[in-house]
């Protein structure tokens, strides 16, 4: 595919999205003339109002997990915002162009700064502070109206001027019908191409697993802070919309069970699903108004939703329907329909090296391929006096390494020498207690996960921290995370560098999959990870790691847990990506076989201090290293 | 300012009643947060309907405002009431609601709760109204009681049982969780609910004992806010509810004497912000302390911190 073409992509015909958006136009064109009457209009448009409140949560709720109870106050701060700009209250009369606008920055700046209380805390309490911030909220909805009135009270605010749209004057309900569905089919396209960009793999990252998304390059504070405000954003210009439709504001428009009837429709769908909530959004809207009779069981059938469905179809109603899933290929069968095993597909995919197997996009390859590997030993990575307590244990003590540009340099010890521990404070997880880690000569010392990262050095978890229910692919693109630049603005409006970008970190995060035979390609693109064996998942946890495209790659125990076979393949593989991408690898490794076939050299650490260093057969042979992992001779 | 003075003893007692509620409340929270470390979402659901039931049991034995039987016994009996209706229905929603969920993502278990929480509450609002449910406690006093006062402090008989019975509650719970055989298991689930079950602990019912504790203290402290502001309604867990998760964390959630200290701090801040500033953002007062305790100090005053695990 060749830049020009790509620049002219956006209107092609036959694509499914295209059509899709055409048949969408076409239902929203009609649609408001065939309702029976305006009381049918009415939930039409309510339906457009609903829809965009519930993509709103989706992004903080359903996209980064973020249990965010004060998100019926961004609509509410949205409403009284827009009610304030433009009406006698204040006698101010901006035009709808400017109130609306004015509306969803201010609902978004709320939501920036409760989104900072969201830098300490998650799950329950997030919820719990932001619930409380829900009910500040409505307490001065309630009472601001003494002395000075603000607020209005419980008797809101009421009377806005009539808006005009690029000289089009909005005043009937066919009107509105039509404005609504307008904003709500932006909405649904902003939340889709939110949800296929980086942000939306971002976001799932940090839902599945915040460490490990920040040890993969995720500014981790960062993107909670951009979901609390995406969120607000929409619920804070769907709440001057609707506050402009009612031509009204009230404190109970803005209340709990306003935000639990949002939930519902967004659980119902299936969280991070956007035809799922879209679908929750539409059925919940319709469903009370045939079950209008039975109006006091309403809120008590939400809670029963909200119980059931998380015990009995927690991804929601709508999702994984069979036939609403992707077809996926299947290469791993061959022509008589018979299963090939992934021994075959490695070995036969083998037989061609890895670069041409990323085959039609050479540049991106190409980058897998980094240096051949410098003669000159160049110090790569210095740590002076790593110490790091926790209470009274020292889990390291004046730790003094050096890694060299190149090279393979394995660290051993018995359980609780500090191994780990070493990783997480190269890595940024805790800071040192003392000392000082150089990067090139950097000072890297307390630096943050998500910096480290940036900065090439990726790692590997002892326990395999993945991205479990994203797919295959996914997972490895997040690793492209801190190599990308597209901002919310260029997703947002699907700017020709996001669209190459993303066809880039595609290419990329296929080909660094296609550097382990067949194991991880075609079908397992699209598999989601915990479908994986547990060597295939070591196997993506590296790849995850080599496409943040580090210089330094921390490998902890790549080796635990595989079988004697696997084993001779991941040496063979950890080796490669020295020889042949140029990586300089600090390996921790209990298999000694391992270590002894791979490394340069080799340091031990027992009890926190580093007790010997050097080449293999050096090490095995000193007295004191011996004595850690046998125990002393008895005299 | 004198004025002020002289209100601050009474608010101080006033305090330490209602403190001695949020404790009671609390430590429900604190319980099963110390153990499956999720927030019951339904708690304050829980003391709502405790205070509903205490109401019934009141109903059902006076005729026009007066009792049928003797006050003391009838006071205990609506305490009993509402603690057994209490202890059952936490018992009954965690088999129904979180059990099913133990392994599950904690998101949902979270949204479980909150969906108990709104099915409860409207439950509530469809059997019995939105009305205001009167406690009729002047035929549960004798007059000469009505009143104590001890200088310029005014005690009312209901603020000294509340007082009194929040007290006793708390000192039995601490005694149980401390010296019986299940206190010992239920301080090893809470420790490691694995290890716990390898050494032979059933762990259900711990679980269960959990909430049938914590749910009817929850329940006590329902009926004997019914007995002090003399109403009920449906709407009352909701807030209850987030005074007693504010206590809970404000002394260290899954701390248990965290969760008394916390209440009996929220009380006294209460109290105090109502002397000095006015009672219709009292309730901001304890949102304030929240969201402050959480960024300050996230594991409470008396609370451990653990780093995570890598």
């Amino acid at each position: 595919m060749t830049a020009a073409a790509s620049t002219h992509s956006g209107f092609r015909f036959r694509q499914p999205q295209t059509i899709g958006l055409l048949a969408a136009l076409l239902i929203l064109a009609v649609a408001p003339h065939l309702m029976p009457n305006s009381y049918w209009l009415r939930v039409y448009s309510m339906i457009g109002i609903y829809v965009m409140l519930a993509l709103g949560l989706n992004v903080v709720a359903g996209f980064a997990g973020l249990l965010d109870l004060a998100y019926v106050a961004f609509f509410g701060i949205g409403g009284y915002t827009f009610a304030l700009l433009s009406s006698a209250q204040f006698d101010i009369h901006l035009p709808f162009a400017a109130a609306l606008p004015a509306a969803a920055i201010v609902t978004m700046l709320c939501g920036f700064l409760l989104g900072l209380t969201s830098i300490r805390l998650r799950g329950d309490y997030l919820a719990i502070v932001t619930l409380a911030f829900a009910q500040i909220f409505k307490l001065l909805l309630l009472n601001l109206d003494r002395p000075v009135n603000i607020t209005g009270g419980v008797n809101g605010i009421y009377g806005f001027d009539a808006i005009t749209i690029f000289g089009w004057r909005i005043i009937s309900p066919m009107h509105y019908a039509y404005l609504i569905w307008a904003a709500a089919l932006l909405v649904i396209i902003a939340a889709a191409r939110f949800k296929s960009s980086r942000y939306g793999r971002g976001w799932e990252a940090l839902r599945e697993d915040e460490l490990a998304a920040a040890a993969m390059g995720i500014n981790t504070t960062w993107m909670k802070l951009a979901a609390f405000a995406g969120g607000a954003l929409i619920a804070g210009g769907t709440g001057a919309l609707f506050a402009s439709f009612q031509d009204s504001v009230f404190p109970n428009n803005f209340d709990f069970p306003q935000l639990v009837v949002v939930y519902c429709m967004v659980i119902l769908g299936g969280l991070g699903n956007i035809p799922g909530v879209v679908c929750g959004a539409v059925l919940l809207t319709i469903l009370p108004e045939f079950l209008r009779e039975y109006g006091a069981y309403r809120m008590m059938s939400y809670g029963l939703i909200l119980v059931a469905l998380m015990i009995l179809r927690p991804q929601g109603l709508l999702s994984e329907l069979p036939f609403l899933r992707k077809r996926m290929a299947r290469p791993d069968k061959d022509a008589s329909g018979r299963l090939k095993s992934s021994t075959d597909l490695y070995y036969g995919a083998a037989q061609t090296p890895p670069e041409a197997s990323g085959g039609h996009q050479p540049d991106a390859a190409g980058t897998l391929a980094m240096a051949a590997p410098v003669r000159e030993p160049q110090p790569i990575l210095r740590l002076e006096g790593l110490t790091r307590n926790f209470g009274g244990l020292t889990a390291l003590s004046n730790l003094d390494l050096t890694l060299y540009e190149g090279e393979i340099l394995s660290v051993i010890g018995p359980n609780g020498a500090g191994k780990t521990t070493l990783f997480n404070l190269i890595s940024g997880i805790y800071p040192p207690s003392r000392g000082s880690i150089k990067l090139y000569g950097d000072d890297i010392t307390g630096a943050k996960p998500y910096q480290v990262a940036r900065a090439g050095v990726a790692r590997t978890f002892q326990n395999l921290r993945l991205f479990n229910n994203m797919s295959v692919l996914d997972n490895v693109r997040v690793g492209c995370f801190s190599r990308t630049r597209s901002g919310p603005l260029s997703i947002l409006l699907n700017l020709p560098g996001q669209r190459r970008e993303e066809r880039e970190t595609e290419a990329r995060a296929k080909a660094i999959l296609g550097i382990f035979g067949g194991r991880l390609t075609g079908y397992r693109f699209d598999q989601p990870v915990s479908a994986l064996s547990y060597a295939n998942r070591r196997r993506t946890e590296i790849a995850r790691a080599l496409s943040s495209e580090p210089r330094i790659l921390l490998l902890d125990e790549p080796a635990a847990g595989m079988n004697p076979q696997e084993t001779i393949e991941i040496t063979q593989f950890i080796r490669t990506l020295r020889d042949r991408y140029g990586h300089t690898i600090l390996l921790i490794e209990h298999k000694l076989g391992v270590v002894r076939s791979i490394s340069d050299r080799v340091a031990v650490l027992d009890y926190g201090c580093k007790i010997a260093e050097g080449h293999y057969d050096e090490i095995v042979n000193n007295p004191q290293v011996i004595e850690a992992y046998l125990g002393r001779r008895k005299s | 300012m004198d004025f002020i003075l002289d209100q601050l003893p009474q608010q101080l007692v006033n305090g330490l009643t209602l403190g001695g509620v949020y404790a009671l409340i609390a430590i429900g929270y604190s319980m099963v947060y110390g153990i499956l470390t999720m927030l019951n979402f339904a708690h304050g659901e829980v003391y709502m309907i405790g205070g509903f039931s205490g109401w019934w049991v009141l109903h059902l034995l006076s005729r026009n405002h007066t009792p049928l039987i003797n006050a003391a016994a009838l006071i205990i009996l609506m305490i009993a009431g509402g603690m057994a209706v209490s202890g059952l229905l936490g018992v009954l929603v965690e088999r129904v609601a979180y059990r099913p969920l133990r392994a599950a993502p904690r998101l949902n278990l979270l949204l479980s709760a909150l969906g108990v929480s709104i099915f409860l509450q409207n439950l509530v609002l469809n059997y019995q109204g939105a009305k205001v449910r009167a406690f009729h406690v002047a035929g549960l006093v004798p007059p000469s009681l009505q009143v104590i006062r001890i200088g310029p402090v005014v005690f009312s008989f209901m603020r000294v049982l509340v007082i009194v019975v929040c007290f006793c509650l708390m000192a039995l719970l601490a005694y149980l969780v401390k010296n019986t055989r299940a206190g010992k298991a239920m301080r090893a689930t809470a420790e490691d609910i694995e290890a716990a079950a390898f050494m032979g602990v059933d762990v259900d019912r711990i679980i269960t004992l959990v909430f049938l504790i914590g749910s009817a203290l929850g329940g006590a402290a329902g009926v004997l806010v019914g007995l002090l502001f003399t109403q009920v309604d449906y709407y009352v867990g909701f807030q209850a509810g987030l005074k007693g998760f504010t206590a809970a964390v404000l002394g260290g959630i899954g701390n248990l004497y965290g969760a008394m200290l916390g209440g009996l701090l929220l009380g006294l801040a209460e109290a105090l912000a109502v002397t000095f500033f006015s009672a219709t953002y009292k309730d901001v007062v304890a949102f304030v302390i929240l969201i402050a305790v959480l960024l300050i100090r996230p594991q409470g005053l008396l609370g451990n911190r653990e780093p995570e695990k890598v």
